[in-house]
């Protein structure tokens, strides 16, 4: 499979008066054709600002410091913003979190669809276009009525849907999804979790999904990458991520979830907060908050340590010097 | 057992909409919360749980039913007027946003004392502030967070904050209406942990209105499951889990994505249908009720 | 909420003649209450010349010796079959009067209004466009300066610079003696007082547009749009301007008063016979009549302007439109 993104050390910084923050501090990850990556991480890690730092859908306040970005073989890293126009659509598009106000509520929603079918095909016909925002509605598992209604007629779920189909439209190659089920009722979620992955695999579309849900990612990914504060601390396998976890990070974000607690048992909550992204600390960003932070935790960041050919995690317990740490999480976890 | 603290008996409650149709916001609903227990309300989007919540804080007035607090009729006027400061001090909610439920104008010690000051109390530890630093490190925060204003804290600490300005009137009914779902998960585990605390220790009645299932799986000791205004399913939550018998309560047990990525992947996609909200609950395992339809 | 057509549009009316009537006896006490003398108004220079038989008499002639409330209702039953007094300066019926004054009025405001509605989204879209770039500096600053500078002495300077030195343009009045049909003389005439109405308003409307437009610039929408490949004119005009038209169209019905009061002003300064001088005059003689009809008129104007301004806002919005209702959901 060939890789279609490849992000190569990017970071991305916002500046505001009180001065620099660095949402997403050396970024590497790539993405294959036909494959989910899941971004998890919790608010304010530089998740989303990481994938709409690629689309260049950030304001004007953002910058992109260093590294390189590579899609399909080409260098997008610095195309300019009418360069990106072309591509935005055809190449990669974009699902968005709150299905309430990702469309415009004064237009129809299959004009919405239509719109998107168009800015890449200006000279299509009519009949042609309709056609096409019939055939995305059907995909999307709309019935092609749904085209008349206004955004406010229509609920959570099916607004999603079009904002799928809306992304759709120009067969990206890639696609992002921005938390798309966070603002939907469960039963409504796993529907269009079902539904995203059911396109993915028809379509060959390589997905990059953001999410703070575990749940959602073992249920739609096939590779995690793990954020916190800015940073990757680790990436791998869903079935690495999830049942071989070697990050202390990501063993807290497990142990806190409410749906692995055993009983009688307090849930496990990682200490303290997130540092900010002003002044990143020194060293690894989430020794104050690890219980198995070791001396140089607090001096030196810890590079990518390899596990296997898929698996990679940030931190100084892989380093052969360190002392053997049994990990709360593997073992007997899953029942 | 324990005495019965909140009696909801037979409460609807209708809107009127557009085009003479109505809306059955909620439905025929009754249930019974006992002291000390955590009692859990799960529903989607426009099940009728917010509602009910408001019919209980005396918010919105039923269109029929009654709810009893201790045995007083709180939509019944001269009751009402009666008890007034018993009923206003001993329930208190708390909500689901802290940043905008927060004053962002005050600081942390005026929010938490701002109830006494209302009700006219005098504050048993001498003065407000006190009162304030002393709820604060009940709910985990130290006494330097009294003068921060809420836009200066996370939102892990604010709705620590929310939660201590509803204890300051030392009550002993909390609704909490969706309190963590606005939060990351290991704040979401430290507020939930909190909340356990509350109960286990202290003795606080809960009335705990999720979404998320886990959640009230790990927190609540009964749970009510609403649907299209009814209740299709009350049960301890270790039956409810195990052995779900309503399809709805089912459906929504399947659809919840589990963190195990091979479980999800062997699961079939959830197709989804109506259910039938017709008939009447039964006690079909002691304590375990079910909409079941009349034959 | 669905309701009664026909209900609605009574209830309206009744709130239009209620505030009709309030605002008449508003007018009426408080031209009434103010120091003057009618008589002045009715005689000119010669009321301070009658003697005092003849002045008791005039009084008593024009019915001035009444109690207030009599002459009010007097006037009111008289105004309900269409008779609205007559004008103590004229001489006659106070409709004849407006009614050669309306079209001065009209021709001075109307093509204002048309081109303060026409230039402005132009500018806010231009602005929106080039945000915070030069372009968008310039306009902003340059707007800011031509909405702040008062109506009056903008008029002012305007006569002096263009009248007095350079001698271009007629400094007041709406033709020259003798050329009323005249319409490149009335045009000539209109071009000064007609700058200071267009620049005094115009920044206020293009602002709104920009702010407006930039709003709905960072709404999530937008995000969606640009992801589908649309550059920034095209979510500009496709989508901003739309969703900020129907708040406009509503604006455009509520300005109306505003830039009519712009109007007079400006009239007053250019002496241009329109009714704005014409409503200047009359409160300053205690006409009182002529001033009572022509309150009544800007008044009843203003608040038609603003019932025909919701009546827009509720057509163009899908939201508010009868039957927008919900969806049945299928699917969740």
């Amino acid at each position: 499979m060939p890789e279609l993104l490849n992000v190569k050390n990017l970071s991305v910084s916002f500046r505001t008066p009180q001065g620099e923050v660095e949402a997403v501090r050396d970024v590497s990850f790539s993405v294959k054709a036909g494959e989910v990556l899941a971004i998890v991480g919790e608010s304010g890690c530089g998740k989303s600002v990481l994938c709409k730092s690629i689309l260049k859908l950030l304001p004007v306040t953002a910058q992109i410091k260093s590294g390189s970005i590579h899609a399909d073989g080409m260098d997008i890293t610095s195309l300019s913003e009418r360069e990106m126009q072309k591509l935005r659509g055809r190449l990669f598009s974009m699902v968005f979190q709150d299905p309430m106000t990702a469309l415009n509520p004064t237009i129809p929603a299959g004009r919405q669809i239509a719109e998107a079918v168009r800015v890449h095909r200006p000279r299509a016909a009519g009949t042609e276009v309709r056609c096409r925002v019939e055939s995305l509605l059907t995909l999307v598992g709309l019935t092609p009525e749904k085209a008349q209604l206004y955004p406010h007629q229509l609920s959570g779920g099916m607004r999603q849907r079009c904002v799928m189909a809306a992304a759709l439209a120009s067969e990206p190659k890639i696609l992002f999804a921005d938390e798309p089920t966070t603002a939907l009722d469960v039963t409504v979620q796993a529907q269009i979790l079902d539904l995203l992955r059911e396109i993915q695999q028809t379509l060959g579309t390589a997905t990059v999904l953001v999410s703070h849900d575990l749940g959602v990612v073992a249920r739609a990914a096939d590779r995690v990458a793990v954020m916190y504060a800015g940073k990757i601390v680790e990436i791998g396998t869903v079935e690495e991520i999830f049942y071989d976890p070697r990050h202390p990070y990501t063993w807290g974000l497990l142990l806190a979830l409410p749906s692995l607690a055993r009983e009688g048992e307090p849930l496990y909550a990682i200490p303290g907060t997130p540092p900010s992204l002003l002044h990143p600390p020194k060293g690894d960003a989430f020794a104050p908050r690890n219980r198995y932070a070791l001396a140089i935790d607090y001096e030196e960041a810890p590079p990518m340590f390899q596990i296997t050919e898929t698996h990679f995690a940030a931190t100084w317990l892989l380093d052969e010097r360190a002392p053997p740490v049994e990990s709360p999480v593997k073992g007997g976890f899953y029942g | 057992m324990a005495e019965v603290l909140l009696d909801v008996q037979r409460v609807s409650c209708r809107f009127p909409l557009p085009g003479r149709t109505v809306l059955q916001a909620v439905d025929d609903v009754s249930f019974q919360i006992r002291r000390g227990e955590v009692f859990g309300l799960v529903g989607e989007s426009g099940s009728g749980k917010s509602t009910l919540v408001r019919c209980i804080m005396n918010l919105i007035r039923p269109s029929a039913g009654k709810i009893y607090y201790q045995g007083i009729d709180i939509w019944d006027k001269k009751q009402f007027q009666e008890n007034r400061k018993h009923l206003q001090t001993a329930r208190q909610i708390i909500f689901q946003d802290s940043t905008s439920s927060l004053n962002q104008r005050m600081k942390v010690a005026d929010i938490i004392s701002e109830p006494m000051v209302i009700h006219g109390v005098t504050p048993p530890r001498g003065s407000h502030r006190a009162e304030a630093a002393f709820q604060l490190h009940y709910v985990g925060l130290d006494a330097s967070y009294l003068d921060k204003y809420p836009p200066e804290l996370s939102g892990g600490m604010r709705q620590r904050v929310a939660i201590a300005r509803s204890l300051s009137m030392e009550p002993e009914f909390l609704v909490a209406d969706e309190p963590v779902s606005s939060l990351d998960v290991s704040i979401q585990a430290q507020i939930l942990n909190l909340f356990r605390h509350l109960q286990e220790e202290h003795g606080f009645t809960f009335l705990f209105i999720a979404h998320d299932l886990a959640v009230v799986r790990y927190l609540c000791g009964r749970a009510a499951v609403m649907y299209h205004g009814k209740i299709v399913e009350l049960a301890p939550v270790r039956a409810l889990f195990a052995d779900p018998k309503h399809p709805y309560t089912q459906a929504l047990l399947a659809s919840v994505p589990a963190p195990d990525p091979r479980r999800e992947r062997a699961r079939k996609p959830v197709e989804f249908g109506e259910f039938s909200t017709a008939g009447t609950l039964r006690e079909l395992a002691p304590d375990h009720y079910v909409l079941t339809e009349d034959c | 909420m669905r309701r009664n057509p026909f209900l609605y549009g009574l209830q309206k009316l009744l709130l239009f003649l209620a505030s009709m009537l309030l605002l008449s006896v508003t007018v009426f006490y408080a031209a009434r209450l103010a120091p003057g003398d009618p008589l002045v108004a009715y005689y000119g220079e010669r009321a301070e010349k009658l003697t005092p038989e003849e002045r008791t008499q005039a009084e008593e002639r024009l019915g001035l010796y009444d109690p207030l409330h009599t002459q009010y209702l007097r006037w009111l039953s008289n105004a309900l079959r269409g008779d609205f007094g007559m004008s103590y300066k004229y001489k006659t019926d106070v409709l004849d009067i407006i009614g050669k004054r309306l079209n001065n009025t009209l021709l001075l405001g109307g093509t204002g209004f048309v081109l303060i509605f026409a230039l402005s989204p132009v500018l806010g879209i231009l602005c929106a466009r080039f945000e915070d770039r030069p372009l968008d500096r310039l306009l902003c600053r340059a707007g800011a300066l031509s909405s702040c500078i008062p109506e009056f002495w903008l008029s002012l300077a305007l006569i002096l610079i263009f009248s007095v030195w350079l001698r271009l343009l007629p400094s007041s009045g709406a033709y020259a003696v003798g050329k009323a049909r005249d319409w490149g003389d009335r045009l000539i005439h209109l071009l000064l007082p007609l700058t200071v109405v267009v620049l005094s308003h115009l920044w206020y409307y293009a602002y709104m547009i920009r702010n407006k437009l930039l709003e709905e610039i960072r709404a999530n929408y937008v995000l969606l749009a640009k992801a589908k490949g649309l550059n920034r004119r095209q979510i500009l005009l496709r989508h901003c301007l739309r969703n900020i038209l129907p708040p406009y169209f509503s604006m455009m019905a509520i300005a109306v008063p505003h830039i009519l009061g712009g109007t007079y002003v400006t009239e007053t300064v250019f002496s241009y016979p329109g009714l704005g001088a014409l409503s200047y005059e009359s409160a300053r003689c205690q006409d009182t009549y002529l001033l009572m009809a022509l309150c009544l008129f800007s008044g009843g104007a203003v608040m038609l302007c603003g019932m025909l301004a919701q009546a827009v806002n509720e057509r163009l919005d899908p939201r508010i439109r009868p039957g927008g209702g919900m969806e049945v959901d299928h699917f969740g």
